[in-house]
C-alpha cells in the first residue's frame, strides 16, 4: 500500500506529462498574433476556421478517412478468416502463418512504404493510391488478427458444436452463431485498425506527393513552413477527433478490454 | 475437408502479405547486400565508415535505450500507484492512458513545440522567472527528442506493468509484510521479480518504438539530431542514395527483430 | 502461569469498503490457547484476523500482544504470523527459500538459517520436497509449505485463515489432526477462522461464533455445541428445528405448537435426533424421507412448520404421505435466550 500522497503525487506529475500538451496545443490553436505563442493572448478562433478551408487538409483528410476505413475492412475481410482458422482448425505450420501475419507490425514502417515504392509502384505502374491501400491493409491485418483471435479464444468451441447438431451447415453455424458472439472483438479492431490507420506516417511517407496524401502528412509538410498557429490547431482538432472516436467506442463497447 | 479449409481460410491473408509486403521488404533488403549483382557486405561497411552515420546509429541506441529506462522507472512507479488505487479509478487511470496512444503521434509531438519552442511554455517561466537572461534553445536538441519520446512510450510500459502487477496472486506480498519484509525488501525481493516478463515486454515495446521513430525525430530534432529513421529519409529524399537507405533498412530490421525474439524468448520461457 | 490477556481486542471497529465491518468487539485469548473463530461468510471473522495482522486499518478501539500496542504498527514489526487461505506461497522461490524468507530478513545466519528450515520441513513431512516450486505441488503440499513458513520464524501469535477450506474432504481431516498435533506441540497460541462447525468443535480450547461483526457467544466446544444461546448458533451447531415460546407455545415458521412443560426460556431448539417419533403429542404428515446409511432423515409437516427429524436404520420406516406422532421433549431442547 503506497501512502495516499505519494500516490496522488506521482498520479498528478505523470498524467499532466502525458496530457498537458494536449491542453496546451488546444490553447495556443486560439492565440491570436501570427506566431506561435503560449499563452495565447487575445483569443480567437480564426486558425480553426482556416484549418477548414486550406484545400488540401480537406482532401488529405478525405483520403485519410478512406484509406482507414477501406483498409480496416479489408483488413477484416482478410484476417477474420485467418484468425478463425488459426484457432479452429490448427492447420500445419500455423506458426508460420501466424508470424507471418504480424510480421508487418515488426518491420518499420518506413522501410514498407520505400519497398513498396520501388517494387510495386515503379515496376508496375501502380497508382500511388492503390499502393497506400496495399500498405495500410499490410499494416492492419496483424491486428485484425491478434484482436479477433482474442476475442476466440475466449468464445467456447462447443456452442458452434451445438449449432451442427440441431441442424445448422458449417457455413450456416458460424454465421448464426460465432459470428454475433466475436462481433465486439471485430468492432474493437475496426475501431483499432482505424485510428492506427489514420495515424500512420512512416508507412506513407514515400507513397504521398502533392495532391495524393495523407492527413498526417500533409501536417507534416505544412508544419515545415507555416509557423502560425493553425498547425496547433489542426492538432487539436486530430486529437480531439481521436479521442472522440474512442470514448464513442468505449461507451459502445469496453473497448479498453481489447487493446 | 477440413484438412483443406484451414489453410485455404488463411490463404487469402497470406498472399495479399507475401505479395503487398514480404517479397518487396526482401528485395529491398536484398539490395543493401547486392554490389553489381553479387553478394557484397560493402553497402554496410560504407555506411559504418562513415563518421556522421555511425554517429546516428549510435545516438539512435543511446536514445533508445535512456528513453526505455526512463519509462522502466517512472512507469514503475506509475504502475504501481495505479495499482494500488480503487477499482474505479483504476480503470478511469487506464482509460486516461489509452487515450493517447489512440491520438496522432502528429499531434502529440508538435505540443512538444509549443511547449519546447522560444515563446513557449517552458521559456516563459524561465525567463519570467529570470533564471535566465534569453530563451534557452531546447528545440531541436537531443533532449527533446528524449521528452517526447518518453512521452509518446510510457503508456505502453505503463499498461504493461499494470496487467503484470495484476497478475501477482492476491495475497503474496501481505504475506511477505506478514514475515518481516518492510517495503523495498517486499518491492526487490518479491513485486520485482514476479513482474519481470511484464518489465521484458514493456521495455521492448518501449525500445523498438523509439528504435523505428520517425515523427518524434523528425518534428523536434529535424536535421540536427538525426535519428535512423529520419536519416534514411533524408538519404532517399535529398541524396536518392538507394544503397544507404536499404542499409540503414537492414540495420532497423535487425534491430527490431532482435529485440522481438529476446522478447519471445524470456517471456515465453517463463509463460504458464 | 499463562497470560490470560496475552492477545486483547479492545472495542475493535473496523470498516471496509464504506461500511462497517466489525463494531465494537473485545476479545481476550490466553497465551497457548487454541480459538476458533466460527461464524458464516461475512461475518467479520476474516477481516478482525487481518486487523489483528496489521493487514487492515482500525477505525477504533485497540490491539494489544503481550501488552505491546500494536494497533497502527506495520505488520511487519509485529511479530505474528499469519497462514493464508490462498496459502501465498511465493511463486518464484523454492520450497526452501520460502520456508526460509522471514528468517532471512531476521538476520539469522545461513548455518543456524538452513538447520531451522530443515527442522520445520521435517515438521511438516516435506523434507523431500525442498527444491520444488510451489507450482509442482499439491494443494496438500502448498498448505504445508505455507505452515512451515509461519511457524519457522517462531511467531509469538499464529492467525489461520481458512487454511483447509481448500483441500478435500480426507486431507482435510488428516491436516486437521496435524495442526492440533504442531499446536500442542510448539504451544504456539492460535486464532483459527472457519465456516466449517466440524473443524471449530475439533481443534479449538474455546469457540467465539461471530455474526454480522459482533461476537454472539464465546465458550468450550461443549458449552457451542450443547448450549447455544440464540438461534443462530444453534441453527450453525446443527439445532434444525428453532422455536420461539410464547405463552407455551412453540412458535415457528409456519404455526403454532403447543409447548412442552415447564420450558420458560425465549425460545427451545431440537437437534433432528432430539425429535421423537412414533409416538407422542403431536401429528405430522411426512414428506419426505432420506436414507443416510446409518439413520434416515424425516421431514415432517407439523402445526408450527416444517420439522427435520432423524433416527435409526435400524428404528421402523415411515412412509412418505403417512402421518406420525411425534414428541418434542424438554430434556433434549437447548433453551435459547433469543429467537430471530
Amino acid at each position: 500500500m503506497m501512502p495516499r500522497w505519494l500516490r496522488w503525487a506521482i498520479l498528478a506529475l505523470v498524467m499532466i506529462f502525458l496530457i498537458g500538451p494536449f491542453f496546451v496545443i488546444a490553447a495556443a490553436a486560439l492565440h491570436g498574433g501570427e506566431t506561435l505563442a503560449f499563452p495565447p493572448k487575445d483569443l480567437t478562433l480564426k486558425w480553426v476556421w482556416k484549418v477548414f478551408e486550406v484545400e488540401s487538409f480537406r482532401a488529405s483528410f478525405g483520403l485519410s478517412i478512406l484509406l482507414a476505413i477501406g483498409g480496416t475492412a479489408l483488413a477484416l475481410v482478410l484476417g477474420v478468416p485467418a484468425a478463425y482458422a488459426l484457432d479452429r482448425f490448427r492447420p500445419k505450420g500455423s506458426e508460420a502463418i501466424r508470424l507471418m501475419v504480424t510480421a508487418p507490425i515488426i518491420v518499420p514502417g518506413i522501410i514498407v512504404g520505400l519497398a513498396l515504392l520501388r517494387y510495386l509502384v515503379i515496376p508496375v505502374d501502380l497508382p500511388m493510391i492503390a499502393a497506400l491501400f496495399v500498405a495500410h491493409t499490410a499494416l492492419l491485418i496483424p491486428y485484425a488478427v491478434r484482436v479477433v483471435s482474442a476475442s476466440l479464444a475466449n468464445l467456447r468451441v462447443d456452442i458452434e458444436e451445438a449449432a451442427v447438431l440441431l441442424g445448422c451447415s458449417r457455413i450456416g453455424a458460424f454465421v448464426r452463431v460465432t459470428l454475433p458472439n466475436i462481433k465486439s472483438g471485430i468492432f474493437a479492431a475496426f475501431i483499432l485498425g482505424f485510428v492506427t490507420s489514420f495515424n500512420q506516417v512512416p508507412i506513407s511517407l514515400f507513397l504521398a506527393g502533392p495532391g495524393v496524401s495523407t492527413l498526417p502528412i500533409d501536417m507534416l509538410w505544412f508544419m515545415e513552413f507555416t509557423y502560425d498557429p493553425s498547425v496547433a490547431a489542426l492538432s487539436a482538432l486530430l486529437a480531439l477527433m481521436s479521442m472522440a472516436v474512442v470514448l464513442v467506442a468505449e461507451r459502445l463497447l469496453g473497448f479498453s478490454r481489447y487493446v | 475437408m477440413n484438412k483443406l479449409l484451414g489453410p485455404a481460410l488463411t490463404l487469402p491473408a497470406v498472399t495479399f502479405i507475401a505479395v503487398g509486403f514480404v517479397l518487396p521488404v526482401l528485395i529491398l533488403l536484398s539490395e543493401a547486400v547486392t554490389v553489381n549483382g553479387a553478394f557484397s557486405l560493402s553497402p554496410l561497411i560504407g555506411f559504418f565508415r562513415d563518421p556522421g552515420s555511425v554517429e546516428v546509429f549510435w545516438r539512435t541506441i543511446r536514445l533508445s535505450g535512456l528513453v526505455t529506462l526512463t519509462s522502466a522507472v517512472v512507469g514503475y512507479a506509475t504502475a504501481l500507484a495505479i495499482v494500488d488505487s480503487s477499482p474505479s479509478a483504476r480503470g478511469r487511470l487506464i482509460g486516461t492512458l489509452i487515450l493517447p496512444l489512440m491520438v496522432s503521434p502528429v499531434a502529440r509531438t508538435y505540443a512538444w513545440v509549443v511547449v519546447l519552442g522560444r515563446t513557449g511554455l517552458v521559456n516563459l517561466v524561465v525567463v519570467g522567472l529570470g533564471l535566465s537572461p534569453e530563451p534557452l534553445r531546447l528545440l531541436f536538441t537531443e533532449t527533446a527528442v528524449f521528452i517526447g519520446l518518453v512521452q509518446l512510450l510510457l503508456p505502453l510500459m505503463v499498461l504493461s506493468l499494470v496487467s503484470a502487477l495484476e497478475n501477482i496472486p492476491a495475497d503474496v506480498v501481505p504475506a511477505a509484510r506478514v514475515l518481516g519484509a518492510g517495503w523495498f525488501t517486499t518491492f526487490f525481493k518479491v513485486t520485482l521479480p514476479l513482474t519481470r516478463e511484464g518489465l521484458v515486454i514493456g521495455g521492448t515495446l518501449v525500445f523498438t518504438g523509439a528504435l523505428t521513430a520517425y515523427i518524434t525525430p523528425a518534428i523536434l530534432g529535424g536535421s540536427k539530431v538525426l535519428m535512423l529513421e529520419t536519416l534514411l529519409y533524408q538519404r532517399i529524399r535529398v541524396t536518392n542514395d538507394i544503397a544507404a537507405a536499404g542499409v540503414i533498412a537492414i540495420i532497423l530490421v535487425v534491430l527490431s527483430i532482435t529485440a522481438n525474439v529476446l522478447l519471445k524468448r524470456v517471456a515465453g520461457g517463463r509463460s504458464q | 502461569m499463562s497470560d490470560p490477556r496475552y492477545l486483547a481486542l479492545d472495542n475493535l471497529t473496523l470498516a471496509y469498503g464504506g461500511s462497517v465491518a466489525v463494531q465494537d468487539l473485545s476479545l481476550t485469548v490466553k497465551q497457548g490457547e487454541l480459538i476458533a473463530l466460527l461464524g458464516p461468510s461475512g461475518c467479520g471473522k476474516t477481516t478482525t484476523m487481518r486487523a489483528i495482522a496489521g493487514l487492515m486499518p482500525v477505525a477504533g478501539g485497540t490491539v494489544t500482544l503481550a501488552g505491546r500496542d500494536l494497533t497502527h504498527l506495520a505488520p511487519n514489526k509485529r511479530g505474528i504470523g499469519l497462514v493464508f487461505q490462498s496459502y501465498a506461497l511465493f511463486p518464484h522461490l523454492s520450497v526452501e527459500d520460502n520456508v526460509a524468507f522471514g528468517l532471512k530478513l531476521k538476520g539469522v545466519p545461513a548455518a543456524e538459517r538452513a538447520a531451522r528450515v530443515k527442522n520445520a520441513l521435517a515438521r511438516v513431512d516435506l523434507a523431500h520436497l525442498a527444491d520444488r516450486l510451489p507450482k509442482a505441488l499439491s494443494g496438500g503440499q502448498q498448505q504445508r509449505v505455507a505452515l512451515a513458513r509461519s511457524i519457522v520464524v517462531e511467531p509469538g501469535l499464529l492467525l489461520l485463515d481458512e487454511p483447509l477450506s481448500n483441500l478435500d474432504a480426507r486431507l482435510r481431516l488428516e491436516m486437521r489432526s496435524e495442526l492440533a498435533r504442531l499446536q500442542r506441540e510448539l504451544g504456539i497460541t492460535m486464532i483459527y477462522v472457519t465456516h466449517d462447525q466440524a473443524e471449530a468443535l475439533a481443534l479449538a480450547d474455546r469457540i467465539v461464533v461471530m455474526r454480522a461483526g459482533k461476537i454472539e457467544q464465546q465458550g468450550t466446544p461443549e458449552e457451542i455445541y450443547e448450549r447455544p444461546v440464540s438461534s443462530f448458533v444453534a441453527r450453525f451447531m446443527g439445532f434444525e428445528n428453532c422455536f420461539a415460546l410464547e405463552e407455551h407455545k412453540l412458535v415457528g415458521a409456519g404455526g403454532v405448537l403447543p409447548a412442552p412443560a415447564g420450558a420458560s426460556s425465549a425460545g427451545l431448539a431440537w437437534r433432528p435426533r432430539g425429535v421423537q417419533l412414533g409416538s407422542g403429542p403431536h401429528q405430522g404428515e411426512v414428506l419426505g424421507a432420506s436414507y443416510q446409511g446409518q439413520s434416515v432423515e424425516y421431514l415432517i409437516q407439523s402445526a408450527a412448520g416444517p420439522i427435520k427429524a432423524e433416527a435409526d436404520s435400524s428404528a421402523p420406516r415411515h412412509a412418505v404421505g403417512a402421518t406420525v406422532a411425534f414428541d418434542l421433549p424438554l430434556s433434549s431442547a437447548a433453551p435459547l435466550t433469543s429467537v430471530d
